[in-house]
């Protein structure tokens, strides 16, 4: 029929962004995984003598303004931007869940006392508070993990809260309320598992987003040490060769923070399509 | 059985859904509540469910001055009243089976041991087939998992059935069926029950005695106070 | 345009061995609908009844070209003889025949229409869209067509959920009016109402069917169907059952097919008994007569052979007393 183009945008197209991103986030993981201890070579190998070299068969990458493998770096500093990216999404996925199930399932003054600090938090700019908390710390991974936890647990507290009150008035729980089921049974039971693919996607989803802002603290030279490779700190010391039209020191830290977020975020995207309810159209008897 | 009197209720205090409203089930009474859809009806009957709390009023189950609602009222006040309600669909958690669905609120008084055997009891008297026992709410139609429902609502062997337009959706045939359902019930075990609903023939056809929402009640909602109808008692005070 | 076609012999719909299947995950096809006759004059109201899950709202999804990806249909579907909605394509169907030959009335009028517009604006834009009210004619024209669906002037300015059921319903009844489409579908409009709710929108579509347009309503609510119907026809595991006279079916003479007596016998006003057992699967069908295993004069034959359905109705046990005379519709069976 003609209709089937219309009716199914791109079931092909989405197979294939599925696939491709789950190839890059393979690769992207075998590569920060294995590559840095089984290569046994030294990231950190000044050699002045190659400084600020373009990519070659020796380079692929080219080497930065102190002579050392851009390509190394970028592994390196992707390992660590995924690391931070991960426990920081993760931590800010555990808090954001709690705080949002407690806030939908108590409701009244629990709800609107927490809503009013999310309120207020979220008023403040991400990056100011990150920065804000950072500062008060001594550079390195750690502060840069809580700093960007702490800034982005409000959205998943806000969708699982909403997710939650949605939740809360169907009748199914009204049944289980009546069945006898005691106030823990109802969340442990019926709230929070319908809940959790929601956090789920939303944890995936920010672990882009987490890298984006471990870059970006760094960047501002208030993230890790100016030593230790970040894609962040990469791009970075980048800054003063790309004046030189040296372009490679910036331009592969950058494609290997663009690409892998970009893969995460379409695994993310598939499985929101997976989760969300079923289409009505194959159930429509 | 069960006696509300003068209950105000609603989700607005300022502009209550249900206002003023006494009804009465006696012992093994069967009892109809016949008014046109958004008048309030449902909230009243989640009052007497004990999963609403009212604003104003009192409710007796039982004898037993109702003290809190929902997880306020002790356990077994609650489950003295089984309920079910008008789309299945929602009234069903879509993770669990039929046959899960059924067992739950044995999981939550902690009658696990119960399960197989008054699992497959409810599911002969309700009619489903074992093979459907064990499908998740999306692979059945709404009759066959308001069959499941209406067996969750009636698995603790309540003293009090709540009907909230339970058969809305249903054709006919299914309709008669769950009507047959919940009355070979009642008539072995004594239960009294509060339907409510929009279809007067039904109503009348299966219960003892209606009782009419007022008349003034539009479907627009609550224009005005609601007052007490036909049988409706004590006679509610006047606007 | 409905008046060129009145009194021609030339039915506003027609509908032959219409089949919908579709294909599940792993291969399984669902016998939504099969092999489907029937037929829609001007100025008639035909019912498609039968309980949820029979395919009567499969139906009105092929006819209107809203299927799935995964459904296929066979058949024909000839509106005003010459157009065939099965094959005309999704470009056609939305250019020339949604809203302009047939007008949809939907079973949910609130989710219809659009949540964030007046009616007033809903109506002006299908006005725009489907007729050649222009500009400062607009407003007129939008106040005449509420006024068609009895829609009270002064609720014009109002958004959907500022509706009652009734008025949304209204609403959506003068949307699908718009186009003046020779064909209205009615796709269970009044589930959920209450039932001088209902008695009000039948009586509503009853005068715009006695206007001289056709009529197809379908609902699982027998009394609708009584009220409205002139003929109804009966719907059972995805096949046509019984079509008859909704006078004789709903009066003395009876409906004739067993499940059809079944269903007005479970009626609160009737008998109230329900028939034993449930419809079976539309993905696992038996292959004799689909409700031989609920019905009371089943035998072997019923079990093993599938009835054909031949002067309105499927059965291998006509009630021979009962239907005394032939109905009209035994002709186009």
């Amino acid at each position: 029929m003609a209709e089937t183009a219309l009716a199914q945008p791109g079931r092909t197209t989405r197979r294939v962004r599925v696939v491709t991103s789950a190839v890059i986030v393979t690769a992207v993981a075998l590569a920060v995984l294995v590559v840095p201890p089984l290569a046994q070579l030294d990231q950190q190998a000044v050699d002045l003598a190659n400084k600020l070299d373009p990519p070659s068969l020796a380079h692929p990458f080219g080497t930065d303004d102190v002579g050392r493998d851009l390509l190394l770096r970028c592994v390196y500093g992707l390992r660590v931007s995924l690391l931070v990216g991960l426990v920081a999404a993760l931590t800010a996925t555990v808090i954001g869940t709690a705080i949002g199930a407690l806030a939908g399932a108590f409701g009244g003054w629990t709800d609107r006392v927490v809503m009013r600090v999310v309120d207020a938090l979220s008023s403040i700019p991400h990056l100011l508070l990150g920065i804000f908390i950072v500062a008060m710390f001594r550079p390195g991974v750690w502060p840069v993990i809580v700093s960007v936890a702490l800034t982005h647990w409000i959205s998943t507290a806000r969708i699982v809260r909403s997710e939650v009150l949605s939740l809360r008035s169907r009748p199914f729980i009204d049944a289980a309320v009546s069945g006898g089921a005691s106030r823990t049974r109802v969340i442990v039971r019926h709230l929070l598992p319908g809940v959790l693919p929601q956090a789920g996607l939303a944890a995936v989803l920010m672990v882009p987003h987490a890298m984006w802002h471990e870059s970006a603290l760094s960047f501002l030279g208030l993230g890790l040490p100016a030593h230790q490779a970040s894609l962040g700190n990469l791009v970075q010391s980048a800054r003063g060769s790309l004046l030189a039209g040296d372009w490679w020191p910036t331009l592969f830290p950058g494609l290997f923070l663009i690409i892998p977020t970009l893969a995460l975020a379409g695994l993310a995207g598939a499985w929101r399509d997976r989760i969300n309810p079923r289409r009505k159209s194959e159930l429509m008897l | 059985m069960l006696e509300l009197t003068r209950i105000t209720a609603g989700y607005d205090r300022r502009d209550p859904v249900v206002r003023d409203v006494s009804l009465h089930v006696g012992a093994g009474e069967a009892v109809g509540l016949l008014g046109p859809s958004g008048c309030g009806k449902s909230t009243l009957a989640k009052v007497a469910a004990l999963l609403h709390r009212p604003d104003a009023g009192t409710m007796t189950l039982d004898g037993t001055v109702i003290r809190g609602w929902r997880h306020r009222a002790p356990r077994e006040q609650r489950t003295a009243v089984g309920v079910v309600f008008q789309q299945p669909r929602l009234s069903a958690d879509p993770r669990l089976s039929l046959r899960e669905l059924i067992a739950q609120p044995l999981r939550s008084t902690g009658r696990r041991r119960d399960v197989p055997e008054r699992v497959a009891e409810l599911a002969r008297s309700v009619g489903l087939s074992d093979e459907l026992l064990d499908r998740r709410p999306h692979a059945v139609s709404d009759g066959q998992l308001q069959r499941a429902c209406l067996a969750r609502a009636l698995v603790l062997r309540p003293r009090l059935l709540i009907c909230d337009e339970m058969t809305a959706m249903l054709d006919a045939s299914t309709t008669a069926a769950l009507v047959a359902v919940v009355e070979r019930y009642r008539a072995a075990s004594g239960a009294a029950l509060l339907a409510v609903g929009h279809d007067r023939v039904l109503l009348e056809r299966w219960c003892d005695r209606t009782v009419r929402w007022d008349e003034r009640e539009t479907e627009k909602g609550p224009a005005g106070p609601v007052t007490a109808g036909g049988g409706l008692r004590p006679p509610a005070a006047p606007r | 345009m409905t008046d060129a076609r009145e009194n021609t012999a030339v039915p506003v719909l027609d509908v032959q061995n219409l089949s919908v299947r579709f294909r599940m995950r792993g291969g399984r096809d669902i016998a939504a609908v099969t092999d489907a006759r029937f037929s829609v004059a001007p100025g008639e109201c035909l019912a498609l009844v039968g309980e949820s899950g029979c395919g009567k709202s499969v139906l009105a999804s092929a006819l209107l070209g809203l299927l799935p990806a995964n459904a296929r249909t066979t058949g024909s579907a000839l509106l005003g003889g010459d157009t065939d909605l099965l094959t005309i394509g999704e470009r056609a169907l939305a250019r020339t025949v949604r809203g302009r030959r047939i007008g949809l009335v939907p079973q949910s009028p609130a989710a219809h229409l659009t949540p964030v517009r007046t009616v007033r604006a809903q109506l002006e834009e299908s006005l725009r869209e489907l007729t050649r009210a222009r500009g400062s004619e607009l407003p007129k024209a939008a106040v005449a067509a509420a006024a068609r669906a009895s829609f009270p002037e002064g609720h014009l300015d109002r958004y959907p959920h500022e509706l009652s059921g009734g008025l949304a319903q209204r609403a959506a009844t003068a949307l699908a009016l718009i186009g003046d489409a020779p064909l209205l579908l009615a796709d269970e409009p009044t589930t959920g109402l209450d039932r001088d709710l209902v008695e009000r929108t039948v009586d509503e579509l009853r005068r715009h069917t006695d206007e001289g347009r056709a009529l197809l309503i379908i609902t699982h609510d027998l009394a609708a169907a009584e009220r409205i119907a002139d003929r109804v026809a009966v719907m059972y595991a995805g096949r046509i059952v019984e079509i008859a006279d909704a006078e004789a079916f709903f009066g003395g003479p009876g409906p004739r097919h067993p499940y059809a007596k079944g269903l007005l016998d479970a009626l609160p006003e009737r008998e109230f008994t329900p028939i034993p057992g449930m419809p079976p699967e539309l993905g696992a069908l038996p292959e004799g007569c689909a409700f031989a295993d609920r019905c009371a004069y089943a035998d072997a034959r019923c079990t093993g052979e599938r009835p054909a359905f031949t002067a309105g109705l499927a059965c291998h046990h006509p009630p021979t007393g009962r239907a005394s005379s032939p109905s009209k519709e035994s002709a186009d069976a």
